[in-house]
């Protein structure tokens, strides 16, 4: 027993507390507005050593690098190692984003986070007429293996770690496979490869829809194929990150955030056990993205208390013995959502807000926004500012000094404590549903979110929900003091290489390529075995795409 | 449009970009505010969009444009709602549209562009305004 606080002491304090807050504690002028965190959880004036007194410090937090991993993942933390610097970047053609990555790594960003534009992460070619207004926005934009092999033209991928944001199952199975059969191509051997691919099927099906989606299940499997062929042939590769961090850009609260992922990597686990993997083989490559909303305490808690709960399913739940895979490991991007286009540059001391509650919640790595994100893709100099913030963070602060600082706080700890009671009772709801896939498929997730969302936006117009610079200090007439980004030219340098590329390509290599991708479809085989090598004879990404539609049909989800 | 009838508003989100946070904010608050909403989830090209607006026989058409899109997709839809003879159908829009955009896409004809950090009642004031004349 480990009892953070003597019985009688706890007696003591509580009754002084009654008694100050009776007596001494005058609610100040106007203290009837309600004291409560984003997600909703009331929030008291103080916090005594009363509030966790029924706490067990060894089983409840623990040490760093020890069960059940509350005050973080590693022994040392940032005192071994800082959080990885991972800046987004992706626009335009290939050409254009390599000279992006080059930039940030020579100004110390230290791993690439590539995101794609809507065409490449939705399975279409850009030439696609579902596709040829969004090429090159949003992302780069990737149709065969040549332009991932441009991505990453001299750039170290033997000694970088690269997350590819592929939020898409539909996506990742194509674009992973190209980066995996170009580092073959480069005599990379897959085992030197690190780095993090998103491949989440609520991505897919729930969290940003568009035309001809694969139903949930046959998403999900496209997910779970790639983690199987990561861990049979990329060790060091994660090869899922699950979303949370999209799931609160379209609504949802902190404790949905943890829910849904957990249920979702819980769904992913019992589905690779059943394919005959061990769950130590594959569980310490699972790894989390999460958000740093504007609840700066509320957020700290939540990275806390998802640890706590992962730990617990993962060892009671799955049996794994591997301490990697107890551990719950995340990166953060600071809020996009919580950003406004009115007064951009107040987003900069936002977004540190939100990175220093990601360090202080143990992140292992941070992407910073840009201060223009509500108005266009991060310029140059808004991408250099959001990594120097980054920087300034870890160099000047001296937040890394100590480990899980806000440990032991009264309030962070009753904070961690309401997060994770919330989190549980949803994963419940979710197993009471049969679990994510099904909750899915009904659209109870689209539901869930969609309330979140109207809540949040009510609460923004009713002015309970002060934005600075929206619903308050707002300024007439205001001049931008920022350079917007403009996409560079895409559609026609992709029209023009898919041209030559199908001219020079061997047809019946094609031909055999895709059959392969359907008898796969039909055998129920790992499409990642396949689609690897038939990247190689220059397939386009959306032709495999619809070879996958053509086997497994598409789905409309339901709309809330 | 004839006093009386509900307002009809065909709400959508073109292209393949799928944040679809805004639409479906806007989308519950004016139907909250009494209006017909039809909500073109997935009909998401030009023409579909428009071919949706004339079955539905709708007042308004509503798009939301977070991509950048909006300097191609706009132009679009305007000119098949000319070509279909429905140019009567007011057309508004929302999403990140940077303020240098906004005169080029009046000038076709957009009713209004609501910039991202809009309160949903300047919509619902909007349609209620414009609808009634």
């Amino acid at each position: 027993m480990s009892r953070l606080f003597d019985k009688n002491a706890i007696e003591d304090i509580d009754r002084e507390k009654d008694q100050w807050q009776k007596e001494i504690y005058q609610p100040a002028e106007g203290e009837e507005k309600v004291f409560e965190t984003l997600s909703g959880i009331p929030v008291e004036p103080l916090y005594t050593p009363a509030h966790t007194a029924g706490m067990d410090y060894l089983n409840d937090l623990g040490f760093p690098g020890q069960e059940p991993y509350v005050r973080g993942v590693h022994p040392t933390m940032y005192r071994g190692r800082t959080w990885t610097l991972r800046q987004l970047a992706g626009f335009g053609p290939a050409e254009e984003t390599n000279k992006r990555y080059k930039f940030l790594l020579k100004e110390g960003a230290t791993g690439i986070n590539g995101v794609f534009d809507y065409p490449t992460l939705r399975g279409f070619d850009s030439t696609d007429p579902f596709a040829r207004a969004d090429a090159g926005r949003g992302g780069v934009a990737i149709d065969t293996i040549e332009d991932m092999s441009i991505l990453f033209e001299g750039i170290p991928i033997d000694k970088i770690s690269t997350s590819l944001v592929t939020c898409q199952p539909i996506c990742n199975i194509s674009v992973q496979s190209m980066y995996f059969a170009s580092a073959e191509m480069r005599n990379v051997p897959l085992d030197k490869l690190t780095g993090t691919s998103q491949n989440d099927f609520l991505m897919e099906t729930v969290i940003t829809v568009a035309p001809e989606l694969l139903p949930p299940r046959f998403s999900f499997k496209l997910s779970c194929d790639a983690i199987e062929y990561c861990t049979r042939h990329v060790p060091r590769w994660n090869p899922i990150s699950f979303a949370g961090y999209n799931y609160r850009e379209s609504g949802c609260s902190a404790a949905q955030e943890v829910a849904f992922v957990i249920a979702n990597a819980t769904a992913c686990s019992e589905e690779l056990i059943l394919r005959g993997l061990e769950v130590d083989s594959f569980a310490p490559r699972l790894s989390f993205f999460l958000s740093a909303h504007n609840d700066f305490f509320e957020e700290i808690a939540k990275y806390r208390a998802a640890r706590r709960i992962w730990f617990h399913i993962m060892k009671e739940r799955f049996g794994a013995k591997d301490p990697r895979s107890l551990r719950l490991r995340f990166h953060v991007q600071t809020a996009g959502v919580a950003l406004t286009a009115q007064q951009p540059l107040n987003n900069i001391s936002r977004a540190a807000y939100h990175a220093l509650s990601a360090v202080l919640g143990g992140a292992q790595s941070v992407h910073i926004d840009g201060y223009d994100e509500a108005l266009c893709t991060p310029t140059e100099l808004s991408s250099l500012t959001a990594l120097r913030t980054n920087q300034i963070l870890q160099l000047e602060t001296r937040a890394t000094n100590t480990i899980d600082p806000l440990g032991g706080s009264y309030f962070v700890e009753t904070l961690t404590n309401k997060v994770e009671e919330e989190t549980l009772r949803l994963l419940d709801e979710i197993d009471g549903m049969g679990g994510i896939v099904k909750a899915a498929a009904t659209g109870w997730i689209h539901k869930e979110i969609s309330n979140s969302a109207y809540e949040y936006q009510q609460a923004i117009e009713s002015g309970k929900m002060p934005i600075v610079g929206v619903n308050c200090y707002q300024m007439e007439e205001e001049e931008l003091p920022v350079d917007l980004f403009q996409v560079p030219e895409t559609l026609q340098i992709q029209e023009q290489k898919l041209k030559r590329i199908k001219n020079e390509r061997n047809g019946s290599h094609v031909r055999e390529a895709l059959d392969a991708v359907a008898r796969c479809c039909e055998q129920d085989g790992n499409l990642m075995e396949v689609i690897v090598e038939s990247v190689k004879s220059r397939v386009t990404q959306g032709e495999i795409s619809q070879t996958l539609k053509g086997s497994y049909g598409t789905w409309e989800p339901p709309l809330f | 449009m004839s006093r009386g009838r509900k307002k009809r508003i065909l709400i959508a989100k073109p292209g393949l970009d799928g944040h679809d946070r805004g639409v479906k904010v806007v989308a519950r608050a004016l139907r909250n505010a009494g209006m017909e909403v039809i909500y073109a989830g997935l009909h998401q090209t030009p023409l579909q969009i428009v071919s949706a607006a004339i079955d539905e026989d709708v007042d308004a058409i509503g798009l939301s444009i977070l991509s950048g899109a909006h300097n191609t997709i706009f132009p679009k839809i305007m000119s098949f709602l000319k070509d279909r003879g429905a140019s009567d159908i007011l057309v508004f829009g929302g999403g990140t549209i940077p303020k240098k955009d906004l005169e080029n896409l009046k000038s076709l004809g957009i009713g209004e562009i609501f910039t991202t950090g809009t309160d949903t009642r300047a919509i619902i004031d909007y349609l209620n305004t414009t609808l009634e004349r």
